[in-house]
């Protein structure tokens, strides 16, 4: 992964400037007709200082990208951000990232700017994507001064969305995996975290093209109705 | 160290899918760079119960396939009946299609996702290089399946070598050999009681031996040659005259190897091994240091064929499981063991026969009949007695004065094999059970009541009575009862019918779903690999054989049998042969293990001790039976 940054930072140099006009960026792209069963999608899981998105900072970004139903391990994204000054002394017992793995990492600044040009404006899901989608558009902002939203999209609501008689015992990630017997190779580890999401989602994603839900939208469109039974059944 | 760190600079994901490879073959002999290039150009797919994962129509497969989590299952369509049957099973950790992707042609099989399942796969470019630069995975690719197979072989030998390593290094001191007490004589005796002794005792040497018990010399049968051939003396010569002065000793501490060097430089056989006070206490022989590596089948039969003494049969059964060892370590098949074993344990019924006909002849022609597994030629070392008695009732009495001379006997016989290790057959199907001790008219009538008035009850006796064989005496007799027999069997449909819907009550122990049945009369969680594993197959088999006029009774001779008569497709028998023969050989093992750890010999296995290739040979095995039982459906309309 970071040979990879390397690389691309050098094939960005020789293209001219190093601080990145965010026009020059790719566009996020928006839940239209794109077929579910060709897209890309990325997937993605954060592992922050803490639960406050104003308070708190993020230390490491895991990703995969599905793409066409398949997810490729030669396309994923693992890495921990440089940020020394942190103090993660609060968290570090959940995800296991203590003080000397952050000051490997890497200049916050050039992991998000490879991060977007990785995504490529691609829909990001990620399990209770708020969370995720809060940090990381504040880190965007406080970073590359970047303000564009991608399209996000919960795989906490897809999965109950597509199996609703599931009976998981609860609505954790850990649960859904559990359900379908997948091991996450280590808890709490972003990408770990990640990949277990997307397989996850291949799940839903095999349900959906089965119950004609075909594009981008149709499963959007499909979230806002089963967000909306929901909150009816809460009434 | 540079492993460790390349090692954590690869992302989670990677490594991840490095430590799931590296639990499964051929994967985990691979190199770990091999193996990151496996994960790193992996992808992964998901397929919902019943997709369709592979099929014949996709055209020449580019993909290899790891089974991430879930199963797959192999589907071919049978023209025969026009249904679709399932020809095997890949689970967690296997990998597919490995024919069609070396031959670069579509699969001939529709491999179809049972359950939700995971799957890794690289595709061809990838698969290519891994092939070309890592030993391991292409011999796994190019043999495929049999090289599980194989493996399976190796382990099983690497086993049987391991318990020879432990008994017998040559770093044993000989005090922990088995001396023998040692056949001796003083210097007096003439050169042919001396003879007579060894001949009695069945040994090779005599050491001769002062008052205080002090070797002197040691007399074997080379030295009688010589001395025939080079015309020393007579035979009424005194031993000492001819004897070998001071023979080679070693005290008790002295190890194994020492023996063997010193009967190297020697060309001596044998030597003694003394006491602090130089006191005889036995005799090595080279044959006793060597026994493991030459265990000697031919030489094994001939002493148990002409053993004097009901003692000396009791302390040769352990030879006989030392030569089971041996023989697996040196990769004979379970197939062939059953039949030595058996052929071992014949031996030495009729030795038993032999020497209680000479104490106290009973004076009646009889054969001794051997049923069940015995009758198949397919015993373990755990083994009952089931047998009986066929006589010929002679001129001027009646069968039951026959039977009262017989019973008695039979009834010693019984209880010696009992001490030779042949456990008493706890339903009293012994030859000593007045029922199973009758003339060939008696026996007709019994197989007529038997066949034609068949109840779920004498059901149950089919895989007895109809397994059997004549170990001792005329076989004659049986041979014209068991024609009879065979005729009425032939000519009754209704009792075929009985014997099949006996023979698919045991199942194999796997559910329609993945994972194995447990055994439930035994202890939790265990297999019974006789009953569950071996019996189907067994049982199948017998009625398609007695059906079709087959005389053998060994289930792997039966198959071939029904091969010729093209009762069974010569690929389906193969692979129903090799099914059966695995699991005889996971079982012999599991015995040779309860021996070494000297537990008592039983037939059930906890699946989860096995590693998971035996696990995964074990339940393609157990589906191959669920395949047979499937035909006895068909054939019988079940």
């Amino acid at each position: 992964m970071l040979e990879h940054i390397r690389q691309w930072f050098e094939r960005r140099r020789g293209g001219g400037s190093l601080h990145c006009d965010p026009e020059q960026l790719p566009h996020p792209k928006a839940a239209g007709d794109q077929a579910l069963a060709k897209t890309r999608l990325i997937v993605l899981d954060l592992e922050t200082t803490g639960l406050n998105p104003s308070r708190d900072q993020v230390i490491a970004i895991g990703a995969v990208a599905i793409s066409a139903s398949v997810i490729h391990l030669a396309d994923q994204f693992d890495l921990i951000l440089r940020r020394p000054e942190l103090d993660i002394s609060e968290t570090v017992l959940i995800h296991g990232i203590g003080p000397e793995a952050l000051t490997r990492g890497h200049e916050t600044e050039e992991a998000l700017l490879h991060l977007l040009e990785w995504m490529n404006g691609d829909p990001v899901l990620a399990y209770h994507s708020a969370f995720d989608q809060k940090f990381l558009e504040k880190t965007l902002k406080q970073t590359l001064g970047y303000t564009r939203s991608h399209t996000w999209i919960d795989v906490a609501d897809i999965l109950p969305a597509f199996f609703p008689d599931a009976k998981t015992g609860g609505a954790g990630l850990d649960h859904w995996a559990d359900y379908f017997g997948l091991e996450v190779s280590e808890r709490h580890h972003a990408a770990a975290d990640a990949m277990v999401t997307a397989e996850l989602t291949l799940a839903a994603l095999n349900k959906a093209g089965k119950h004609g839900v075909i594009t981008l939208a149709d499963l959007t469109d499909k979230l806002r109705y089963y967000r909306r039974l929901k909150s009816m059944h809460r009434v | 160290m540079a492993a460790a760190t390349q090692d954590t600079q690869r992302p989670q994901n990677t490594r991840a899918i490095m430590t799931f490879l590296r639990e499964h073959a051929p994967f985990s002999n691979m190199d770990d760079a091999h193996l990151a290039h496996f994960a790193e150009h992996a992808s992964l797919r998901f397929f919902a119960d019943e997709d369709v994962v592979l099929s014949p129509e996709d055209g020449p497969v580019r993909r290899f396939y790891v089974v991430k989590q879930g199963r797959i299952r192999g589907e071919r369509h049978n023209d025969k009946d026009g249904k679709t049957e399932t020809t095997f099973e890949i689970s967690q950790g296997e990998c597919f299609p490995l024919a069609a992707l070396i031959g670069e042609r579509p699969t001939r099989t529709l491999h179809r996702a049972s359950g939700d399942t995971f799957c890794l796969s690289i595709e061809h470019d990838a698969f290519v290089t891994l092939f070309s630069d890592s030993d391991p995975f292409r011999d796994f690719c190019l043999r495929g399946v049999s090289s599980l197979l194989d493996q399976v072989n190796q382990r099983i030998q690497s086993g049987a070598m391991a318990s020879m390593g432990s008994s017998n290094s040559l770093d044993t001191p000989l005090e922990r050999y088995a001396l023998r007490n040692p056949i001796v004589c003083s210097p007096d005796l003439p050169v042919r009681k001396a003879v007579a002794r060894m001949h009695e005792n069945n040994v090779g040497s005599i050491i001769i031996t002062d008052d205080e018990r002090h070797p002197t010399g040691i007399f074997t049968l080379r030295d009688l040659r010589t001395m025939v051939a080079e015309e020393k003396g007579p035979l009424d010569t005194p031993v000492s005259q001819v004897m070998t002065r001071d023979p080679i000793c070693l005290t008790a501490h002295a190890d194994a190897f020492e023996a063997a060097l010193l009967m190297a430089e020697h060309h001596f056989a044998h030597l003694c091994v003394i006491d602090e006070e130089r006191r005889l206490i036995g005799v090595v022989s080279e044959r006793d240091l060597f026994a493991l590596q030459r265990v000697d089948l031919v030489n094994l039969a001939r002493t148990i064929g002409t053993a004097s003494h009901l003692r000396t049969l009791v302390s040769l059964r352990s030879d006989v499981s030392r030569l089971v060892d041996a023989m697996l370590a040196h990769g004979a098949d379970s197939g062939q063991v059953v039949k030595i074993i058996t052929t071992l344990n014949d031996v030495t019924v009729r030795r038993v026969l032999e020497l209680n006909i000479k104490k106290n002849d009973p004076g009646i022609p009889f054969t001794w009949l051997t049923f069940g597994s015995e009758g198949r030629q397919e015993q373990t070392l755990l083994t009952d007695q089931d047998n009986g008695i066929l006589f010929d009732t002679p001129q001027g009495m009646t069968e039951d004065q026959v039977r009262e001379k017989l019973l008695p006997f039979a009834q010693t016989v019984n209880q010696e094999l009992a001490e030779c290790g042949f456990t008493l057959c706890k339903g009293n199907i012994m030859a000593s059970n007045p029922k199973l001790c009758l003339s060939g008219k008696e026996w007709d009538d019994w197989f007529i009541r038997f066949i034609d008035a068949s109840t779920p009850q004498n059901l149950v006796y089919s895989s007895i009575f109809l397994d059997m064989r004549a170990v001792f005496g005329p076989t004659k007799p049986l041979e014209d009862l068991f024609d009879k027999v065979l005729t009425r069997i032939r000519k009754n449909a209704l009792f075929q019918k009985m014997l099949a819907g006996n023979a698919i009550t045991r199942r194999p122990p796997l559910t329609m779903f993945r994972s194995f049945r447990y055994a439930s009369d035994g202890r939790k969680h265990t297999l019974d690999l006789k009953r569950q594993g071996l019996a189907p197959f067994v049982e199948a088999v017998r009625v398609f054989a007695l059906a079709n006029g087959v005389e053998e009774a060994n289930t792997l001779e039966r198959m071939d049998r029904l091969v010729a008569r093209e009762v069974f497709d010569p690929k389906d028998a193969n692979a129903w042969k090799e099914a059966y023969s695995l699991i005889q050989a996971i079982r012999m093992r599991a015995h040779q293990e309860m021996l070494d750890r000297g537990e008592p010999l039983s037939n059930y296995i906890n699946p989860d001790d096995l590693n998971p290739l035996d696990r995964r040979i074990l339940r393609e095995s157990f589906r191959q039976a669920q395949r047979l039982q499937q035909k006895l459906e068909v054939t019988y309309q079940l």
